[in-house]
């Protein structure tokens, strides 16, 4: 009976544009919802009762680029790894003073060096021993603040790995937990549209700690690797162990012991170099920052604040000292042994003997830090020849710097320099990482939903299903003639 | 797959970041006319500061300079000033010393002889001298005066004299004491002589005379001589008294070529640290145009920059004014 398979026919016309509808005001709607992939209704002709023709949905298809999406998720890894890097480098440049900051390093040295120069050409005057003191507590101060600032960047460093590991184990406990539900739904027919857009948003949180490969198994499983290969999901969910420090010193390495590393399943891996798995997103970098990046800032920085140190407690410089005792600066306030030297920066101090608040006399910076009393007021030579030792050149004793001859002011424009030109590179380096994830970026929110495509769809929608009203309501009337004929 | 669509989230995107990055350009670029400094002196230097900071730090140490040679200069003027007092004191009374043993009567040795103990003191005073608190011939004793009372000078002189009865003994016993390390160096109350002030980069003024330099030394010889008349010496002997007085007289005349090399060579340090303060505010000057050569931005170029950020921005959204319309909706009424 082809009438009422013509009935049939545009019956299902009309719930396929009905679905059309559907799946078309979800889209409008989800317009700028992030993470939303856009849908598609799939259509097949379908036979009817064996013999009969109409239209039938195949499914919703997620209309998603993967190449795409694997590209921007790299990009994505890399923009991270490269932002923490540099933002790393721009807080020890800050830590350690620009040129133009009045409180930067170079400027706490030349105040100091002023003092010593108007000291000595007046060293009767207590205002200009006490400037001294003031500007060699300053410089001091600079340091440590520095140093401090360095430890902290570490400390926050050795909290926010903690903070993703936590993130990457729950990201990657309800990855799993949703493989089951998509296996179950789609055994079950059901629309997992909105279950893979989650899944894919899921992964996007990922690929910004870790860059991550994602492999298609059966039944839209999927399977997570990182990019160095190790199993993030197969089945079950990989768990990451780390364990957090709270307070984070100079003296404390993964390698010396005192800060954690990392295990898969309880299997240590390695968080630097070729064989670590994790390079290349947040995860990768904060582990960099901490055991790579901030370790070398602090060693330059403990470079200078030795070679202050050394300067001022060279043998025959002050007459009253006896030999290996300590100079101007001090280490905690005892002398400086060249095996201490990491974390110096921070322990800086000047001589208490100088320092009338803890108990010292200023006298002692004109006179000698080992002088019993005061000598004459106007003896300028002490002050002359510390002048001499900050401005002369000597050899490095550490290895922190490239060796060479250098006044202290030098060194000092080297570690500014070194801080800046770092900086620099890594902003340099960022800003390609940025561009590279805008440009895929914006190559996905050009795959996103055209409000305007979708209008357009709309009025195809609109004129089928009145067509397809229209067929129905012909053979309404086709049906009515046929009864009218045998009445 | 072949696209015919574009997402709207694509032209949103694209359309703020472009304004962000204008905008960003705008506050950079309004930054830098307004200061006039570069927003990153590192990135306009390529990283390496020490240049900048070579020229911080030198101008710094030139400002500590500045202090420096001027508290030096302050010192040598204090000093050239005394000895020259010293020189018109000595100048004043020589020639009259010199004609005493053709004075008409007695008294006027005894004139002569207060006149001399007055400048004594005079001398004295002017060689205790202190420049903004600072005793300028007691070398690196610069809080104590370096000599005491003419009283006491007398005091010790007529004790060394004791029983010289000719001038020549009295003129000896009065040389020896100034000769002698227990006598004048003894009774001098300053110390070491300064050490030489910081002036310049690498260059310093020797401030070192003391009350202790031959030339002081004699001067105050000849005058002491004298003042012993007034406190009585060889009383009785008018004779001897106006010959003493022609030996101080004498002593007062070949001091002069000492105090005249004394000065002059003050007058070299002056000299010097004058030099010296006008070639550090010359270095100054050019170091300072050379600091803001480096550290500053071209204004014309940083408000041209300005400008065109600020054109491209209007257009920007002019464009995100009219593309916004551009919606099938609008036109499916």
């Amino acid at each position: 009976m082809s009438i009422t398979f013509a009935l049939s026919s545009a019956l299902s016309g009309l719930s396929v544009t009905s679905r059309q509808a559907e799946v078309l005001s979800s889209n409008v709607a989800n317009a700028s919802t992030p993470g939303y992939v856009r849908r598609e209704v799939g259509l097949r002709s379908a036979e009817i009762a064996g013999v009969g023709q109409g239209v039938a949905v195949t499914g919703i298809l997620r209309d998603v680029d993967r190449q795409l999406l694997a590209e921007r998720r790299l990009a994505q890894s890399g923009d991270g790894d490269r932002g923490i890097r540099a933002g790393f480098l721009q807080r020890v440049e800050q830590a350690i003073g620009t040129p133009d900051s009045t409180g930067s390093l170079a400027a706490r040295l030349a105040a100091f060096d002023q003092a010593l120069v108007e000291a000595a050409g007046r060293p009767e005057s207590q205002a200009r021993l006490q400037g001294i003191l003031t500007t060699a507590r300053s410089l001091t101060d600079g340091l440590a603040s520095a140093s401090d600032d360095i430890q902290t960047a570490r400390a926050n460093a050795d909290r926010r790995i903690a903070e993703e590991v936590g993130k990457l184990n729950a990201s990657l406990a309800r990855l799993e937990e949703m493989n089951g539900e998509v296996r179950s739904l789609s055994a079950a027919g059901r629309d997992i549209s909105p279950l893979l857009d989650e899944r894919q948003n899921l992964i996007d949180q990922i690929s910004s700690i870790l860059p991550v490969r994602e492999v298609a198994r059966d039944l839209n499983q999927i399977a997570l690797f990182t990019g160095g290969g190790a199993m993030l999901l197969e089945g079950s969910a990989a768990v990451f162990g780390f364990s957090s420090t709270s307070t984070v010193t100079p003296e404390m390495t993964q390698a010396l012991g005192g800060l954690s590393g990392i295990t898969i399943n309880g299997k240590p891996y390695d968080t630097t170099g070729t064989a670590s798995p994790f390079l290349g997103g947040t995860l990768g970098a904060l582990f960099t920052l901490r055991d790579d990046l901030a370790v070398s800032a602090q060693g330059k920085l403990d470079a200078t604040a030795r070679d202050l140190v050394e300067r001022f407690s060279a043998a025959g410089l002050d007459p009253t000292l006896a030999p290996g005792a300590p100079g101007l600066f001090t280490d905690a306030g005892g002398a400086f042994l060249p095996g201490n030297e990491v974390g110096l920066s921070a322990r800086l101090r000047v001589n208490p003997a100088a320092d009338p608040e803890a108990g010292g006399a200023l006298f002692r910076l004109r006179d000698g830090l080992g002088a019993t009393s005061e000598g004459p007021p106007g003896n300028g030579t002490l002050l002359s020849a510390l002048h001499g030792a900050l401005t002369s050149t000597r050899p490095l004793g550490s290895t922190g710097f490239t060796p060479g001859v250098r006044s202290f002011a030098a060194l000092t424009g080297d570690l500014m320099s070194d801080a800046a030109s770092l900086r620099l590179a890594a902003e340099a380096d960022q800003s390609f990482a940025a561009a590279r994830l805008t440009a895929l970026t914006d190559a996905e929110a050009e795959n996103s939903i055209d409000t305007d495509q979708e209008m357009q769809a709309l009025l195809v929608i609109e004129k089928n299903y009145a067509a397809n009203a229209r067929v129905i309501q012909t053979v309404e009337e086709m049906i009515d003639i046929l009864i009218r004929l045998g009445a | 797959m072949n696209r015919i669509s574009l997402g709207d989230a694509s032209l949103t995107n694209i359309l703020a970041r472009q304004g962000a990055a204008l905008r960003t350009q705008v506050q950079q670029a309004s930054i830098e006319v307004s200061t006039g400094r570069p927003t990153d002196l590192a990135k306009t230097l390529r990283g390496d500061v020490s240049p900048v900071l070579a020229i911080d730090a030198t101008l710094a140490r030139l400002s500590a300079f500045k202090t420096t040679a001027a508290d030096a200069a302050l010192h040598a003027a204090a000093q050239q000033s005394a000895l020259s007092g010293l020189s018109s004191l000595a100048d004043g009374i020589t020639a009259t010393l010199l004609g005493s043993r053709d004075f008409p009567t007695p008294a006027q040795v005894d004139t002569v002889a207060a006149d001399a103990r007055g400048r004594l003191e005079s001398a004295m005073g002017l060689l205790n001298t202190q420049a903004s608190g600072r005793a300028v011939f007691s070398g690196t004793a610069t809080d104590t005066v370096p000599l005491g009372t003419s009283e006491a000078l007398l005091a010790a002189l007529e004790t060394a004299a004791t029983g010289a009865i000719t001038s020549g003994q009295v003129a000896a016993a009065v040389a020896g004491w100034f000769a002698d390390p227990l006598g004048y160096a003894a009774f001098y109350q300053g110390d070491a002589s300064l050490a030489p002030a910081p002036i310049a980069p690498g260059e310093t003024a020797d401030l070192g005379t003391t009350a202790l330099d031959p030339a002081i030394r004699a001067s105050l010889q000849g005058f002491a001589m004298a003042a012993l008349l007034d406190r009585g010496i060889l009383a009785g002997n008018p004779e001897e008294r106006g010959r003493l007085a022609q030996r101080a007289g004498e002593e007062l005349l070949t001091s002069e070529d000492a105090r005249i090399t004394l000065a002059a060579r003050i007058g070299t340090v002056e000299g010097r640290i004058e030099t010296a303060r006008t070639r550090n505010a010359a270095e100054e000057t050019a170091l300072g145009i050379l600091r803001s050569d480096l550290g500053s931005v071209d204004p014309y170029e940083a408000a041209t920059r300005l400008e065109t950020a600020r054109a491209q921005l209007e257009s920007l959204y002019l464009v995100t004014a009219r593309v916004s319309r551009l919606s099938l909706v609008e036109f499916l009424r």
